[in-house]
C-alpha cells in the first residue's frame, strides 16, 4: 500500500503486458490527477464485462479517477454489477459475502489504522442499492451508528439488476419489473435520512452525467472519512437492460431523473466543513468574514 | 459485425472539447491526440476511439450532438473503418497521446 506496489520488480518490466507498463508510467499514482485530463493518461480501471452503455460504468469509472489517492485506496464490494467493474482496477478491491460489505469496510479500515497510525489509507465501500439497503441494511447502518471512518457509495440503479430485475427497498413506488410485475407498492427507502440521523459526517446525492459534481462530491467524502466519521455518497446509475433505456438515451435519462427525483443535494456538518477548510484549503468552507459593522 | 464509434477529426479540431470522454462509460477508450488536427492545419487536437475497447454504445454521439453540439461523432461497422486506433498502438505521452494507426481492425 504505497506507491512501490505499482511498480515493476527488477527484471519483470519486459514481461508485464502493455496496459500494466501504461499504467505504471502514465497512470494516475502520486499524481493528482482529475477529471478534465481525461483521455491523456492511463486510467486505473481497465476492461470488464459490465454492459455497453451502463451508467454504473461510467460512475464506476469517473471514481476510480476521483479518489484523493489512489495508491492508498481499497475498494470493497459485494455480489452485484458494479463488483464486475470494481474487480477490474489496479487498486485492492475486497469482496465478502452479499450485503457485508459496510461490516467488511469496519474491520479494515480500523486495521489499517492500527498498522498505518496517522498515515491516511482510505476506504471505499461501493455496491448496489440491493446489497446495501435490503441485504446489508444492518451492516450499512450498524457501521454509520458505530461511525465508522470509511466512505460508503451506493450504486442505486434502482433494481436488482445482476440477476435479472427483483425490486429493491430503492426502486420506485409503482416500478414494473421483469421480477416485480405487479409494480412496487412501497414507497422508495430514504436512505440520505437515515445516513443524517444515524450520524454521517457528509451525504451527497449524484448523477453521472456531471463528472466534475461526481469528482469533487467522492474527494470530499473521502477526505471528510479520514477524520471526521462516515460519508454517504448515493449516485443514480441507471440500469439501462432492466428498465429499457436505450444506450444513447442513458445520460438523457440521467438528466432528467437529475431534474425531477435527483437533485443534485449535499449535507456537510459543521466539523466537516472546518475540517475541510483548514486541512485541505477548500474556499467554500471558510468562515466568512464578520460583516463591516456600519455606524447608524 | 458490429458498431463502434469514430471521430471525424476535421470537425473535432475546430475545438477539441474534450467532453466525450468524461461520458464514455469505458476507461481509456476515447482518448486525445493534442498533435491529430494541428498536423490538418487546425488550432487543437482530436479525440480518437480504441476501437478495441469501444462496446458500441453510443453515448459519446449523443454527448458530441447534444452537449457539445458539433456532431463529430458517427458509429460505423468495425470492418468499414479505413483505419483503426487499438490499444496496443498507443503511446501516452506526458499530456497526450498518439495512436499508431492501423488498417482495418477486422479484415
Ligand atoms: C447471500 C446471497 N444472496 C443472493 C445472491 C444473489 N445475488 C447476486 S447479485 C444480486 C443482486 C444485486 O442487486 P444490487 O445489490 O441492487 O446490485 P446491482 O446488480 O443492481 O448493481 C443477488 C441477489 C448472492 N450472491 N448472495
Ligand atoms: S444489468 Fe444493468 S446495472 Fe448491470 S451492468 Fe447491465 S446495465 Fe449495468
Ligand atoms: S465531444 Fe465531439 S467535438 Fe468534443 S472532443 Fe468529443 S468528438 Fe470532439
Ligand atoms: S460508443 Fe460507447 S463505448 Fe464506444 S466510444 Fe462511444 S461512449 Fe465509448
Amino acid at each position: 500500500m504505497s506507491l512501490d506496489y505499482v511498480k515493476f520488480s527488477p527484471g519483470f518490466d519486459k514481461f508485464m503486458p502493455k496496459e500494466y507498463k501504461d499504467m505504471v508510467e502514465h497512470g494516475p499514482f502520486g499524481k493528482k490527477t482529475t477529471v478534465s485530463q481525461m483521455g491523456s493518461f492511463k486510467e486505473i480501471l481497465e476492461e470488464h464485462p459490465m454492459c455497453a452503455g451502463c451508467a454504473m460504468t461510467l460512475f464506476i469509472r469517473l471514481a476510480m479517477i476521483s479518489f484523493p489517492n489512489p495508491e492508498d485506496t481499497i475498494t470493497v464490494g459485494t455480489a452485484g454489477c458494479g463488483r464486475l467493474a470494481i474487480s477490474q482496477a489496479a487498486i485492492p478491491f475486497v469482496y465478502g459475502n452479499y450485503g457485508d460489505q459496510n461490516g467488511v469496510a469496519s474491520g479494515l479500515s480500523r486495521g489499517l489504522r492500527l498498522r498505518f497510525g496517522d498515515k491516511p489509507k482510505d476506504v471505499v465501500v461501493m455496491a448496489g442499492d440491493g446489497g446495501m439497503a435490503d441485504i446489508g441494511f444492518s451492516c450499512t447502518l450498524h457501521s454509520w451508528f458505530r461511525k465508522e471512518k470509511f466512505t460508503t457509495i451506493m450504486l442505486d440503479n434502482e433494481v436488482y439488476g445482476n440477476t435479472g430485475g427483483q425490486e429493491s427497498g430503492m426502486t420506485n413506488k409503482g416500478a414494473v419489473l421483469k421480477m416485480a410485475p405487479l409494480g412496487k407498492k412501497f414507497e422508495k427507502m430514504d436512505m440520505l435520512a437515515m445516513a443524517k440521523s444515524a450520524g454521517c459526517a457528509y451525504v451527497a446525492t449524484v448523477v453521472p452525467n456531471n463528472p466534475r459534481r461526481v469528482e469533487a462530491v467522492i474527494k470530499k467524502a473521502v477526505l471528510i472519512a479520514r477524520e471526521i466519521g462516515p460519508t454517504y455518497i448515493q449516485a443514480y446509475t441507471s440500469c439501462n437492460i432492466e428498465y429499457a433505456i436505450p444506450t444513447d438515451k442513458v445520460m438523457e435519462d440521467a438528466k432528467n431523473v437529475e431534474g425531477d427525483r435527483y437533485q443534485f443535494t449535499e449535507y456537510v456538518t459543521d466539523e466537516a466543513k472546518q475540517f475541510l477548510a483548514e486541512r485541505y484549503g477548500y474556499k467554500e468552507f471558510l468562515p466568512k468574514p464578520a460583516p463591516a459593522v456600519t455606524k447608524a | 459485425m458490429y458498431l463502434v464509434a469514430d471521430i471525424n477529426v476535421d470537425i473535432c479540431a475546430q475545438t477539441s472539447c474534450k467532453l466525450c470522454t468524461q461520458f464514455c462509460p469505458e476507461a481509456n477508450t476515447i482518448l486525445y491526440n493534442d498533435q491529430a488536427g494541428r498536423d490538418k492545419g487546425y488550432k487543437y487536437g482530436a479525440a480518437y476511439v480504441a476501437v478495441d475497447r469501444c462496446k458500441g454504445c453510443a453515448q459519446c454521439v449523443w454527448v458530441c450532438d447534444n452537449m457539445a453540439k458539433h456532431n463529430a461523432i458517427k458509429m460505423i461497422m468495425i470492418d468499414q473503418l479505413p483505419n483503426a486506433a487499438i490499444t496496443d498502438n498507443i503511446v501516452y505521452g506526458e499530456k497526450s497521446t498518439t495512436a499508431v494507426l492501423a488498417g482495418p481492425a477486422v479484415g
